[in-house]
């Protein structure tokens, strides 16, 4: 049977800021703008975590270093760690801040696995300043992440075929890949807590509760997942959003903001090779209010004209009050593969050129960066956002991995 | 602690020994500054041309990032964290 090993890189971004500035080491570090993106594990002893709004944070932890950040910077940070990893296994998934190797047929070129892996862990210190990874290794993608969880940070753990049931059994059921948030209140409901509780519940009966995700936690809930390394998990879905520097209504910067965001799940979306079923809209008012919507087009898109229209119209059906705009978001879900979908038959020779468009743009936007190129539609955030090469800083980017 | 973005061409003494730089000291308006610490190294690039960013402690204490253009040969300073 083979292995697979998942690295986690220990409170990404606020690593990278304590290795830049020593000073910042063993002292509660928060990155974000509005809410934190990232915080050191100093900082989660005062009970901080991702997504708490930095009032709050301040509140429970007046200490902390609170930083911007820079995408840029951890991209190639993240690049370093990865470069190292690959001279482990050349066959590797990655994402922000974790990837898997599939160690397959490396046994003998590395002898004791875990000693290599903490090898790995001290060379990827050297050339990152200290930045400190979680190594889980198991017989599969899931047993790997799981195992890394319960040594984090900076451990190393290699759980065995043999030893798997046993590690599994009474592991929290949220805990297992796949249930997600949603669904762990759910199975809390039917006070299903753990694994061991998870397996009671026959495979009729799971689909009937989650639909098509039930009869992944039957096997998932057995230690299995067959998924192979090198192929791309299809996310449930892709957002992008992010809150406004200050509340606004001026119909302008809104529509840029919007189109500039649809562009970038579109490109990420494409990137993965998927187009979405369904596209959704959430704002937020000034006043709290939150409103959220969905559109499924007749047939699945990434294509960023299409995905703006079917955005133009929910917004028309969303924003019908006289109370500004705090938040606003694009949600891409329900994927199917680009060279999956049912062909339109009435399609004209111009979504050949549509699509011949977005490959080019992207094609540009891959080596150059993407602010490499601004659509007329977001020119008005020209000269009001700053940018680097990735894009516009956003005040508080909001992105699934 | 507070960060200041900054984008200053600056010269810059470095040692390219081991076949990479390593900035050993650089001046900044009239004050010439040694670096005592390469806390950081990462590298970015603009299309084709990769650019290496050098984060360094000087003797006040203070980081401050370089940039080094490996295509023109030319430094910037990026930014500074200061204490306070």
């Amino acid at each position: 049977m083979g292995e697979v090993l998942h690295l986690d890189i220990d409170a990404f971004f606020a690593s990278v800021e304590q290795a830049r500035d020593p000073r910042l080491k063993g002292r509660p570090v928060i990155v974000g703008n509005g809410v934190i993106a990232s915080c050191s594990y100093e900082a989660r002893r005062f009970g901080l975590k991702a997504g708490m709004s930095l009032v709050e944070a301040r509140q429970r932890c007046p200490q902390a270093v609170i930083l911007d950040g820079c995408q840029a910077t951890y991209h190639a940070f993240a690049e370093r760690v990865w470069a190292k990893l690959a001279e482990l296994t050349p066959d590797l998934d990655v994402a922000l801040d974790e990837a898997y190797g599939d160690l397959g047929g490396t046994e003998r070129l590395h002898g004791d696995i875990a000693s290599r892996a903490r090898a790995l862990q001290e060379e990827i210190a050297a050339v990152t300043g200290g930045v400190t990874v979680t190594i889980g290794i198991a017989p599969n993608r899931m047993l790997a992440k799981l195992v890394g969880k319960t040594v984090k940070p900076a451990g190393v753990l290699r759980l065995a075929a043999a030893d798997a049931d046993a590690f599994l059994i009474d592991r929290p059921a949220r805990d297992v890949p796949g249930v997600g948030h949603v669904n762990g209140r759910r199975l809390e409901a039917l006070n299903v807590h753990t694994v061991r509780d998870l397996r009671r519940l026959p495979l009729e009966a799971l689909t009937a509760l989650f639909g098509a995700i039930g009869a992944l936690l039957h096997e998932r809930a057995r230690g299995r997942d067959t998924r192979v390394v090198s192929a791309r998990e299809i996310p449930g879905s892709i957002s992008r959003e992010t809150a406004f520097h200050r509340p606004t209504a001026d119909p302008v910067e809104l529509d840029a903001m919007r189109h500039y965001l649809a562009e970038r799940a579109c490109r990420a979306a494409r990137a993965l090779g998927l187009k979405p079923r369904t596209i959704g809209l959430r704002l937020r008012y000034a006043d709290g209010a939150f409103v959220e919507g969905q559109k499924t087009p007749p047939l699945p898109t990434a294509l960023d004209p299409e995905v703006h229209a079917v955005t133009d119209a929910l917004l028309a059906r969303l924003f019908t009050r006289r109370v500004r705009l705090t938040h606003v978001g694009i949600v891409l879900s329900r994927f199917v593969a680009l060279d999956a979908a049912q062909l339109d038959l009435l399609a004209c020779a111009g979504d050949d050129r549509a699509h011949r468009l977005v490959e080019g743009v992207d094609a540009v936007r891959d080596r150059y960066g993407h602010a490499s190129l601004v659509s007329g539609r977001s020119l008005p955030l020209l000269g009001q956002l700053a940018q680097d090469r990735n894009g516009f800083v956003l005040r508080t980017p909001s992105l699934t991995k | 602690m507070r960060v200041e973005k900054l984008d200053e061409p600056v010269r810059v003494r470095a040692d390219f020994a081991g076949g990479q730089a390593t900035p050993v000291v650089f001046r900044r308006g009239t004050q010439s500054l040694k670096i005592a610490r390469v806390n950081a190294r990462w590298e970015d690039r603009v299309g084709q041309k990769p650019l290496y960013y050098f984060a360094c402690s000087v003797d006040s204490g203070d980081v401050y990032e370089l940039c080094l253009n490996a295509h023109e040969l030319t430094w910037r300073l990026t930014s500074v964290m200061l204490d306070g």
